[in-house]
């Protein structure tokens, strides 16, 4: 099966210890890599403003992971896991591997597109040639 | 409808009738000229920028699509293509949900 792509954004307490989050991802890798999946990327972005307030929090830690994985109870299990974290307001997982694709595709097609402009001149010009 | 109402030598009627006679009669450059004056032909802002993917994440992207009061702004005012539109609303549902955007803000 194909590889899938995740987003996994989880949102701590604003007064989380460092140490607990480094804990946190520690964790999340290790239940990607039982499920025959890995933490492709792990950014903390660090305490920024929430746009509205979530369990009486103004402001959260955010961290960013991106998960690759195959099977679907990885993700789940990872969600459950975020889900009972006690410093963990709130998350969210996207995925994200269909739009990349398309992103791909429609990049190559732009590609076609100029190439073909930027030969159909000459081709012009040679079939002219030829019927001359 | 109004035209008929206004006061006219000729039956109403006609006269609304000439009236599209005429517009049809005018160049299609000149009719464009004079709608130039007050509307303006807005270009889409991910197309002129060939953006094929909408980040959710990137909020500084978002932001000027979003209102005062945290509404999407609609098509017809930022004048955004029907796909780009698209992506750009699943990136902001996705934005309000990990609390980067609002869903309304106060205020």
């Amino acid at each position: 099966m194909e590889e899938r792509i995740y987003d996994l954004i989880f949102i701590c307490r604003p007064d989380t210890p460092e140490a607990e989050v480094d804990k946190l991802i520690a964790l999340l890798e290790q239940t990607a890599a039982e499920r025959g999946g890995r933490v492709e990327k792990a950014e903390k972005w660090g305490t920024r403003k929430l746009a509205y307030r979530v369990r009486r929090h103004r402001e959260g830690y955010y961290v960013y992971l991106v998960v690759h994985g195959t099977r679907g109870d990885m993700i789940q299990e990872m969600e459950r896991r975020l889900k009972v974290a006690d410093p963990v307001i709130k998350y969210l997982t996207v995925r994200l591997d269909d739009e990349l694709k398309r992103q791909r595709k429609l990049a190559q097609r732009r590609e076609r597109r100029a190439a073909r402009r930027t030969r159909k001149p000459k081709s012009a010009a040679a079939a002219q040639q030829a019927a001359s | 409808m109004t035209d008929e109402l206004k006061p006219q030598s000729d039956p109403p009627a006609e006269g609304a009738v000439q009236e599209r006679a005429r517009a049809a009669a005018t160049p299609a450059s000149a009719r464009r000229s004079k709608r130039q004056f007050f509307r303006k032909k807005k270009v889409c802002r991910f197309c002129a920028d060939r953006i094929d993917f909408i980040d959710y994440k990137n909020v500084e992207l978002l932001q000027p699509f979003i209102q005062e009061r945290g509404k999407i702004v609609p098509r017809r005012m930022s004048g955004t293509c029907s796909r780009h539109q698209r992506w750009l609303k699943i990136a902001i549902k996705r934005a309000r949900n990990i609390a980067l955007l609002p869903f309304a803000s106060e205020i």
